[in-house]
C-alpha cells in the first residue's frame, strides 16, 4: 500500500494525543491494579490462599469487560471528540487523510492495547493457566475489542465535545458492562446478556474461572460477529451522512 | 481549460435550507496571483472556500480545481493544495516540531523542508515548545507553516489575520508575498480592506452572496474616483475637503503660494468607500 505513511501518521498522532492524556494512560493501570488488589484482598477467603472460583469469575469478568468498554467506548470516542473540539479533525481531513485511514489510525493502538491488557489481567488474576484456552480467549478478546472500538468511533461521530462523548459513552458502558455482571442475579438480565458481546466474554471467563471446558457456541459466534457487523454498518451509515463532522 | 488557470468557478450557487448564501459566483485564479474575497460578515466567504476545497457541496454550478471538477476530487487533491480555515487548530499538547513533523509524514516531506518552513515563519527557536503555549500570532504562523509544508500549488486562507495584532498581521502579509513570489497562487478571504488593498492582485467584493465588483484594488478605486477631491490642512489647523473645480484649484494655488498648507492629500476612494458606493453599506457593519 502506497499510503501506509498516512495511516502511520494518523496512528502516531492519536498515540501522542492519548499518551498525553493522564486519564487515558491511568485507566488500564487502574483496571490491572483493581484486579490485583481484589486478588490480594479475597485470596484469604479461599483454600490455601487461592481465590474461590466464584471470586475469580467476578474478578475476571469485571476486569476484562471494564478494560474492553473503557478503552473502546471512551478512549476512542473522546479522542475524536477532542479533535473536533480543538479543530484538528478538519485539518487532517483537508490534508489528504481519507475516512478509512482516519478510522484505522484511530482504533489501531486502543485495539492493540485492549487485547494486550486483557492478557495482563488474566496473568495478574493468578488464574491457573491450564484452565484457560488461550486461542479462544485471544479470539474473543480480539473481536470484542474491535466491536468496542467501532462503537467508540460511533460515539466520536455523534459527540461534538469530550464532555459530550462521555455523556454518550458512559451509559453505553454501563449497559454493556453491568448487564453481564448483574446477569448472575436475574434470569431476565442473564438472557439479555447472552445477546451482548460483553455477555459472551463473561460466559467465557466464568467457565475458565470455574475450571470448566469452554465451548464457544454458534449463538456466541453469531452475537460476536453480528455485533461487529452491525456496529460497522451503523458507523458507515453515519459516516456517509455527515462524515466525521457535521457541517 | 487553459494551462495556467488553477481554479475556475462558474455559476456557483449555494443554498442552505431556505437561505441563498451564494449566487452565481464566477472567477479564475492563476499561478502567482493573490485573489481576495472581500466582504462583510455573512457575505459567504467561508462558504465559498469550503465549496472550492471540497468540504461542502455547491447547490449548482461548476468548480474546477487544478484541472479536476470538484465533484470528482478525492482526498489526494489535498496533496496539491493547502487549506487554512477560519478555525484551523493545532495539536496543543505536541511540540511545534511534532505538529509539523506529523504532516511532513503525511505528505512525505523531508526533514529539511520542515526546518526551512520553521525558519520562514520564524519559529525555529520555539520548535521544542509545546504548541499550546505559543502566542496567538505564533500559533497562526504555525498553522500557515503547516499549510505550505508540501509546497501546494494553491493556498486557501480564510481570514488569515483576523484577531491578530497589526505587527503580526504585517509578518503574515510578508510571508504571503514571499509565497506568491515562489509562484504559489493564494485565495484569501478578509473583511479588512487595507489587507485586501495591500496584498491582492485582484479583489472580488462579495455582498450577500454576490460578487458585486471585481478587479485590482487600484482599478476599482480609480473606477469609483470620479469626483476628485483634496483634503487640505492649513496652518491655522483648519481641515477642509475641496472638490476639483477651477475655483477650488485657484484657492489651493493661492494657499500654496502663501505657504499656508501643512498637508494636502488627494482623496482617492479606498476599497471601503468603493464598497459603500456599490452596496450602500459599510464593510464592517455587523
Ligand atoms: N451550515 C450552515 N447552515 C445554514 N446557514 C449557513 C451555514 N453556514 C453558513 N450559513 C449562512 O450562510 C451565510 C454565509 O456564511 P459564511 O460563513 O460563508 O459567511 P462569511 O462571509 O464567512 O462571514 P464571516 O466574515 O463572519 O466569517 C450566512 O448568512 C450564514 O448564516
Ligand atoms: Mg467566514
Amino acid at each position: 500500500m502506497g499510503n501506509m505513511n498516512k495511516l502511520a501518521a494518523v496512528a502516531q498522532i492519536k498515540w501522542l494525543c492519548m499518551s498525553q492524556n493522564t486519564a487515558v494512560v491511568i485507566g488500564p493501570f487502574m483496571v490491572i491494579g483493581m484486579v490485583w488488589g481484589f486478588k490480594i484482598l479475597y485470596s484469604s477467603f479461599g483454600p490455601d490462599g487461592k481465590l474461590l472460583p466464584v471470586m475469580m469469575a467476578m474478578l475476571l469478568n469485571l476486569g476484562v469487560t471494564m478494560n474492553i468498554c473503557t478503552n473502546g467506548f471512551l478512549m476512542v470516542g473522546t479522542a475524536i471528540a477532542e479533535e473536533k473540539e480543538k479543530h484538528t479533525l478538519r485539518v487532517l481531513m483537508t490534508s489528504s487523510i481519507t475516512g478509512m485511514q482516519y478510522f484505522i489510525g484511530s482504533i489501531l493502538y486502543p485495539f492493540v492495547f485492549t487485547v494486550v491488557i486483557n492478557f495482563a489481567i488474566l496473568w495478574v488474576s493468578g488464574i491457573d493457566m491450564s484452565q484457560v484456552s488461550v486461542p479462544v480467549f485471544f479470539l474473543v478478546s480480539v473481536i470484542a475489542s474491535l466491536i468496542s472500538c467501532v462503537i467508540g468511533m460511533i460515539v466520536g461521530i455523534c459527540a461534538s465535545t469530550q464532555m459530550n462523548a462521555n455523556l454518550i459513552g458512559y451509559p453505553l458502558m454501563i449497559v454493556f458492562m453491568m448487564v453481564p455482571i448483574l446477569g448472575n442475579m436475574s434470569e431476565g438480565l442473564r438472557r439479555i446478556s447472552g445477546f451482548l458481546f460483553t455477555g459472551v466474554v463473561t460466559q467465557m471467563t466464568d467457565c475458565f474461572a470455574n475450571g470448566m471446558e469452554y465451548k464457544i457456541e454458534a449463538l456466541d459466534i453469531a452475537v460476536l460477529f453480528g455485533e461487529l457487523i452491525i456496529s460497522m454498518l451503523v458507523f458507515l451509515v453515519m459516516y456517509r451522512k455527515n462524515g466525521y463532522e457535521k457541517d | 481549460m487553459e494551462q495556467n488557470v488553477l481554479l475556475q468557478l462558474s455559476h456557483i450557487s449555494k443554498r442552505y435550507k431556505t437561505e441563498l448564501a451564494l449566487k452565481d459566483i464566477n472567477m479564475e485564479l492563476h499561478p502567482g496571483e493573490i485573489l481576495g474575497f472581500l466582504g462583510p460578515s455573512g457575505a459567504g466567504k467561508t462558504t465559498t472556500i469550503k465549496i472550492i476545497t471540497g468540504q461542502l457541496r455547491q447547490t449548482s454550478g461548476e468548480a474546477k480545481i487544478l484541472g479536476t471538477d470538484s465533484a470528482n476530487i478525492d482526498a489526494s487533491i489535498y496533496e496539491r493544495i493547502g487549506v487554512v480555515s477560519d478555525n484551523s487548530g493545532i495539536y496543543e499538547k505536541m511540540t511545534v516540531w511534532q505538529n509539523l513533523n506529523m504532516f511532513a509524514k503525511i505528505w512525505r516531506v523531508p526533514r529539511t523542508r520542515v526546518e526551512e518552513v520553521l525558519r520562514q515563519v520564524d519559529l525555529s527557536e520555539h520548535s521544542k515548545k509545546q504548541a499550546g503555549k505559543l502566542s496567538k500570532g505564533q500559533k497562526q504562523r504555525l498553522v500557515l507553516a503547516r499549510a505550505v509544508l508540501h509546497k501546494p500549488r494553491i493556498l486557501f486562507l480564510d481570514e488569515p489575520t483576523s484577531g491578530l495584532d497589526p505587527t503580526t498581521a504585517v509578518e503574515i502579509h510578508k510571508m504571503l508575498l514571499d509565497l506568491k513570489e515562489e509562484g504559489m497562487a493564494i485565495f484569501l478571504t478578509t473583511h479588512n480592506m487595507e489587507e485586501a488593498t495591500k496584498l491582492c492582485d485582484n479583489v472580488a467584493l462579495l455582498y450577500q452572496g454576490e460578487i458585486v465588483e471585481f478587479g485590482s484594488p487600484q482599478e476599482l478605486c480609480l473606477k469609483y474616483n470620479q469626483d476628485k477631491r483634496y483634503q487640505i490642512l492649513l496652518d491655522d489647523r483648519k481641515e477642509i475637503i475641496l472638490e476639483q473645480t477651477p475655483e477650488n484649484i485657484r484657492k489651493i494655488a493661492e494657499w500654496m503660494e502663501k505657504d499656508q498648507v501643512q498637508c494636502i492629500h488627494s482623496c482617492e476612494p479606498t476599497l471601503e468607500s468603493v464598497f459603500l458606493q456599490v452596496t450602500g453599506k459599510t464593510l464592517n457593519a455587523w
